[in-house]
C-alpha cells in the first residue's frame, strides 16, 4: 500500500505541467546530445548546472535526468548509424546495428533499438520502485574480491564478442586491459605508460578511444575504396521492424532486461558490462549464431535493453545511498548539493516528492522518448542518403568538439587520431574492436579490485573462493568457459581448413 | 566579441606550444575589467566539493562583475593540470583558478616535479571557504570514539585498514598524520574519489575512512556511518556533537580543506581587487551563506595578502607531514 | 587446405601483438614488480603483457597454415586528411579560439575525400561552423572562447 501512495505521490509531483516540460526539455536535450556523436551526457550536464540554480530542485533533478537517459536512447542512434558509439554502452550496439544499417535495415534497427529500450526502461524504473532499499543493501555485499570475480565474467564473456578467430579477440582483450591502465597508479601514483605526459595522467578518455577505433577507423575504411566503387549502404528497405523482426526481438529484450537491471545497480561499470552480458548471452542462445557480427537482430534488441535497464537501475545507489555510479550519475549529486539536499540514505524520507517525482518522471520520461524517436526514426534514415563524402567532415568535427567537451585537454584529441589510426590498422588486419574496447573499460576495475582485495586479505588469495559471492561468479565463470569452448572446440574440428570467415 | 583595447601580437608562426601565448600580456585597466567573460578553471571533475563550491561563488561573482564567470572543468593529475593550464595562462584576469590544499600545498611538496610552483607563479586573489574533514567508521565497529578506535587499533596492529579517496589527497595525509601522532597503524585502501570509498566504508567492507565532512553529512545524518571526530581545531557547527580529533587524546591535530581563487602570477593589481572584492561581496551573500552552511564550509575570505601567507603557513606546516608519511610521487 | 603460403596478415598481426606486448613488458620492468601478495605497480601491466606477447606468438604461428586474402587497399588519402583534423582542433583551439579552429579542422577533414570541390568544402566548413557555435556555444553554453587571443585585435 505504501508502495502506491508513494508512486502516485511520484506521478503527481512527475506529471505537474512545469514537470512535464522540463522533463520533455531533458529528453530533447539528451536525445539531440547523443545523436551528435562525440559529444556525451557529462559535458551537458556540467554546462546546465548553473541553470538549475533558479529551478525547483525536483525539476532541476528530473531535467538532469532526462538528459542522462535522452543521451542514451541518442547515444545508440550514432551507433547504428555511423558506427559512432557516444556512451560506452552503446559500443556493444554498433557491432550488430551498424550491420543492420548497410544492409539496408538501418529503420528496422533503430525502432527495435526504440522499443527495447522503453521496455527495459518501464520494467526497471518499476524494479526501482519496488526494490530500491533491498538493493541496495545486496549490492553493498560487493568488495574488492566480488568486483574482481565479476570481472572475470565479463572477461570470459568476452571471447563470444569475437565473430573471427578467438585467439585474436583475446589478444585485442589484453591489448585493451593493458591501455585501461595508462594513467596514475592509484596504489602508489607512479604514472604508467604515460610516455611522460601528463595529460594522460588520469588515464586516457574513454570517448576519444571509442570514437578512434570505432568512429574515424570506420570512416577510413570507407573512403579506402572510394576511387573504383561507390561508398556503402544497400538501399534503404523498408523503415519498421517485420513481423519477424518482432518475433525474434521478444526474448532477447526479456533476457537483456534482466540482465541489466542486475548489472545496473553495482556501482562503477555495471551497466557497460550489461550491454556486453547480453551479447554473449543472446550470441550463446541463438539457433544462428554465425549471423552475429553480421546485422544480427537479438545483437540489438538484448544489449540495447540491457544498456537501458541499466541506465535506470544505476540510479538505485544514487537515490538510496547518495553514492554516484558514474561521472553524470557525481554531477547529479552536485545538483542536488547546489540545491540544499544533502544526499545520502535519508533522501527518501525527508524529500519523498523528490524521491518517488524522479522514480516516475524516469518513466514517463521513457514514453517521451519512444514516441519522440519513432517518428523521427524516418529523418534519421533520410540522413543516410547525404553522400558520404559530405557527411563525414561533419562527424569529425562533432567529434572533435565533443571529445574536447569532456576535459578541455587537448591531448584527448590527439588521442582520437592515434586510435583512429591503430583502430584502422587493426580492422585491416582482420581484428575486431569491441573486444578491445570491453578490455579498456574492464582494465582499471580488474586491477583495482584485485590489488585492493589482496590488501584486505592482508596477501591471502583463497580470499576469492571463501567469500560466497566471489566463489559463485567464479563458478559462473568457469561455466561459461566450458559452454563456450565445448561447441567451439567440435565446431573446429569441422571446419579445421576455413578458420576465419 | 569585444575588442581588447592592446593589439596582440598574432601568434601565427609554426607555434605549437601554447607557451608562446605567454610572450605578450596586456596589462588591462581595472575600470574597464571585466570586459568580457571570465574562465574560472576548477581542477577537478564536476560535481565534486571544490566543483560545487565553484559554481555557488561563480554565480554570485557574475552577478557582481556583471560578466559571466564560466566554470570549467581541467580535471586531471590531482588537480596539477588545471592549475598548471592558470599558471601559464594570459595574466589579465580572464582566466582563475579554483585552488585547493591539494593545488597550492599538498602537490608540490608530494611529487617529485610540480610544473608550477605554488607561490611564484600564482598572484593569490582570496581565500573563500575551509572545509573540515572528517574521521568516520562503519556502525559495527566497536569504537564509539577516537579513544576506543585507538585502543582497538593498538590491540591489534596491522589489523585494519581506513580507506581515503585516493593516493597523495588530503584525506589521504589526514589518515597518516593520524597514525604519526597517535602511534598506530592502519593500511590505506585508496580509491578512486570519495564516493567508491564511502560506498565501501557503508558496507563494512572496510572499517574506518578520513573524508570531506560535506560528503559523509548525510550519511552521518542517517546513522549509516558513525563521526568519531571532526579534524578541525574547533567543532562544525554543523555537527556540535562531534567532537575534535584534537580534545579526543591527540592534542594539536588539524587538517582541513580549503579553496581559494588565483589568478596567474602577473596579473595587475587593480584587476585582482576587482576580483577580489567580487568574491568577498559573493561570500557575504545569505544565499550563498545559507548553501555554505548547508555544505558544512565555513565561510572565511580574505585579503590577497593573507592568502599569500596562508599558503606559505600550509606548505610550512604540511612539510614534516608528508616527510614523515613517506608520501612520495613521480 | 588452400595452400602453404604464409598469411601476410596473420603473420603482422602477430607481430604486431609481439611487439606491443613487448613494449609494455619493457615499460612495466621499469616499474616496481611487488609479488603476487603484494602487487606493485608493474606487475598486473607485466603478467598481461606476457600474455599479450603469447597470443601474438600463436597467431603468428597460426598464419603459417592458412592463407585468407591480402589487405586489400589503404585509406592513404583519408589518412592523411582525417587524422590530421582533430589535431589540427587541438593544437589551434585555444590560440585561435573555439570556431576558427572548427572551420579548419572541418575543411581539412573535407578533402580526404577526392569527390570533395574546394568551394563545396569551404561551403560544408563553414556551415558546420555556424551551427556548431550557435549549439554548442550559445544555446549549451560550453566554456570555450569563440575567438581566442591569437585573432583578437
Amino acid at each position: 500500500m505504501d508502495l502506491v501512495s508513494n508512486l502516485a505521490l511520484g506521478f503527481a509531483t512527475a506529471a505537474s505541467p512545469a514537470n512535464l516540460l522540463f522533463c520533455l526539455i531533458g529528453v530533447l536535450l539528451g536525445t539531440l546530445i547523443g545523436v551528435l556523436p562525440g559529444i556525451g551526457a557529462t559535458a551537458t550536464i556540467a554546462m546546465l548546472l548553473p541553470i538549475t540554480f533558479q529551478l525547483e530542485p525536483v525539476s532541476s533533478l528530473i531535467m538532469l535526468a532526462g538528459i542522462y537517459y535522452g543521451a542514451q536512447y541518442g547515444g545508440s542512434t550514432t551507433a547504428i548509424l555511423i558506427n559512432m558509439p557516444g556512451e560506452s554502452s552503446s559500443a556493444v550496439t554498433a557491432i550488430d546495428g551498424y550491420q543492420m544499417a548497410r544492409k539496408g535495415r538501418a529503420g528496422a534497427a533503430l525502432s527495435i533499438a526504440a522499443l527495447g529500450s522503453f521496455f527495459a526502461g518501464t520494467v526497471s524504473t518499476f524494479l526501482v520502485a519496488i526494490f530500491a532499499i533491498p538493493l541496495t543493501a545486496l549490492a553493498l555485499q560487493f568488495g574488492a574480491a566480488e568486483y574482481f570475480s565479476l570481472m572475470i565474467v565479463g572477461l570470459v564473456s568476452s571471447i563470444a564478442l569475437a565473430h573471427g578467430s578467438i585467439v585474436k579477440a583475446l589478444a585485442m582483450v589484453s591489448l585493451g586491459l593493458l591501455l585501461g591502465l595508462v594513467g596514475t597508479d592509484i596504489y602508489t601514483g607512479t604514472p604508467r605508460f604515460t610516455l611522460g605526459i601528463r595529460e594522460y595522467a588520469d588515464g586516457l578518455n574513454f570517448v576519444a578511444v571509442a570514437v578512434g577505433v570505432f568512429g574515424v577507423a570506420e570512416i577510413l575504411r570507407n573512403l579506402e575504396g572510394e576511387k573504383t566503387r561507390s561508398v556503402l549502404m544497400a538501399k534503404v528497405s523498408g523503415l519498421w521492424p517485420t513481423r519477424d523482426d518482432f518475433r525474434r526481438m521478444v526474448a532477447p529484450v526479456l533476457r537483456g532486461t534482466a540482465i541489466g537491471s542486475a548489472l545496473g545497480i553495482l556501482p562503477g561499470g555495471g551497466a557497460i558490462l550489461a550491454a556486453f552480458a547480453s551479447y554473449t548471452v543472446e550470441k550463446r542462445m541463438s539457433a544462428t549464431p554465425q549471423e552475429f557480427g553480421k546485422g544480427a537482430i537479438a545483437g540489438v534488441a538484448g544489449p540495447e535493453s540491457a544498456n537501458n535497464a541499466g541506465a535506470q537501475t544505476s540510479f538505485i545507489p544514487l537515490l538510496t545511498l547518495g553514492i554516484p555510479a558514474n561521472p553524470v550519475m557525481a554531477l547529479m549529486v552536485g545538483a542536488m548539493i547546489i540545491q540544499g539536499i544533502v544526499p545520502g540514505p535519508n533522501v527518501a524520507v525527508e524529500q519523498p516528492a523528490l524521491f518517488w517525482g524522479i522514480i516516475a518522471s524516469m518513466w514517463i520520461g521513457n514514453l517521451m522518448l519512444v514516441v519522440l524517436n519513432l517518428p523521427l526514426i524516418g529523418l534519421w534514415v533520410k540522413l543516410l542518403t547525404i553522400p558520404y563524402y559530405v557527411l563525414f567532415p561533419i562527424i569529425m568535427a562533432f567529434c572533435s568538439i565533443g571529445v574536447y567537451s569532456v576535459n578541455s585537454n587537448v591531448y584527448d584529441l590527439y588521442a582520437v587520431a592515434f586510435f583512429g589510426l591503430a583502430g584502422y590498422l587493426l580492422v585491416k588486419l582482420r581484428c575486431e574492436p569491441a573486444p578491445l574496447l570491453l578490455g579498456f573499460v574492464l582494465g582499471p576495475l580488474l586491477e583495482e579490485n584485485l590489488r585492493r582485495a589482496m590488501i584486505l586479505s592482508r596477501g591471502d588469495p583463497t580470499t576469492f573462493v571463501t567469500r560466497p559471492i566471489s566463489a559463485i561468479l567464479l563458478l559462473i565463470a568457469l561455466a561459461v568457459l566450458v559452454v563456450v569452448f565445448l561447441p567451439s572446440v567440435k565446431a573446429k574440428r569441422e571446419e579445421v581448413f576455413q578458420e576465419e570467415d | 566579441m569585444k575588442m581588447s583595447k592592446l593589439t596582440r601580437r598574432m601568434a601565427l608562426s609554426a607555434g605549437l606550444s601554447l607557451l608562446s601565448l605567454l610572450a605578450v600580456n596586456a596589462p588591462a585597466l581595472a575600470d574597464g575589467f571585466p570586459e568580457r567573460q571570465v574562465t574560472l578553471v576548477v581542477p577537478f571533475a564536476a560535481g565534486g566539493s571544490t566543483d560545487v563550491v565553484a559554481r555557488i561563488i561563480a554565480q554570485k561573482m557574475s552577478e557582481d562583475l556583471g560578466q559571466q564567470v564560466i566554470v570549467q572543468n581541467v580535471a586531471g593529475a590531482g588537480g596539477n593540470l588545471g592549475a598548471d593550464n592558470v599558471a601559464r595562462a594570459d595574466a589579465d584576469g580572464y582566466t582563475i583558478l579554483m585552488g585547493t590544499v591539494a593545488t597550492h600545498a599538498l602537490n608540490p611538496l608530494i611529487l617529485k616535479s610540480t610544473p608550477y610552483d605554488a607561490e611564484k607563479d600564482f598572484a593569490p586573489i582570496s581565500l573563500l571557504v575551509v572545509v573540515p574533514n572528517v574521521l568516520v567508521v562503519n556502525p559495527a565497529l566497536p569504537a564509539k570514539n577516537v579513544e576506543e578506535l585507538l585502543a582497538l587499533l593498538k590491540g591489534a596492529p596491522d589489523q585494519y585498514s581506513y580507506a581515503s579517496s585516493g593516493n597523495g589527497t588530503p584525506l589521504h595525509l589526514s589518515g597518516e598524520l593520524f597514525k604519526s601522532m597517535a602511534g598506530v597503524e592502519m593500511v590505506h585502501i585508496p580509491y578512486k574519489g570519495a564516493g567508491p570509498a564511502l560506498n565501501d566504508v557503508i558496507a563494512n567492507q572496510v572499517p574506518i575512512m578520513f573524508d570531506n565532512l560535506p560528503s559523509s553529512s548525510g550519511h552521518i545524518k542517517a546513522g549509516t556511518l558513525r563521526a568519531l571526530a571532526v579534524t578541525t581545531k574547533e567543532r562544525a557547527a554543523s555537527f556540535p556533537d562531534v567532537p575534535t580529533v584534537a580534545e579526543s587524546g591527540i592534542p594539536g591535530y588539524e587538517t582541513y580543506t580549503w579553496n581559494a581563487l588565483f589568478a596567474p602570477a602577473g596579473t595587475p593589481p587593480e584587476v585582482i581587487a576587482r576580483l577580489n572584492q567580487s568574491a568577498n561581496t559573493a561570500l557575504k551573500d545569505p544565499a550563498v551563506a545559507e548553501r555554505m552552511k548547508e555544505f558544512s564550509a565555513t565561510i572565511v575570505g580574505s585579503t590577497p595578502e593573507e592568502l599569500g601567507a596562508h599558503v606559505k603557513a600550509e606548505i610550512a606546516k604540511w612539510t614534516p607531514v608528508v616527510r614523515d608519511a613517506k608520501v612520495q610521487m613521480d | 587446405m588452400k595452400s602453404l603460403a604464409v598469411d601476410t596478415t596473420n603473420a603482422l598481426c602477430g607481430a604486431i601483438f609481439i611487439a606491443l606486448g613487448a613494449f609494455f613488458a619493457y615499460q612495466s620492468f621499469e616499474l616496481e614488480l611487488g609479488t603476487a601478495l603484494r602487487m606493485g605497480p608493474g606487475y598486473f601491466p607485466f603478467v598481461l603483457a606476457l600474455i599479450l606477447m603469447l597470443l601474438g606468438i600463436v597467431i603468428l604461428i597460426q598464419s603459417v597454415r592458412t592463407d585468407s586474402g591480402p589487405l586489400g587497399p589503404i585509406a592513404l588519402r583519408g589518412m592523411l586528411f582525417i587524422l590530421p583534423a582533430p589535431i589540427f582542433f587541438g593544437l589551434t583551439v585555444r590560440g585561435l579560439g573555439f570556431a576558427p579552429a572548427l572551420f579548419f579542422s572541418a575543411l581539412i577533414a573535407a578533402f580526404a575525400s577526392t569527390r570533395m570541390r574546394p568551394l563545396m568544402g569551404i561551403i560544408l566548413a563553414a556551415a558546420v561552423t555556424v551551427f556548431s557555435v550557435v549549439v554548442f556555444s550559445y544555446a549549451l553554453g560550453l566554456p570555450f572562447e569563440r575567438f581566442g587571443p591569437w585573432v583578437r585585435f
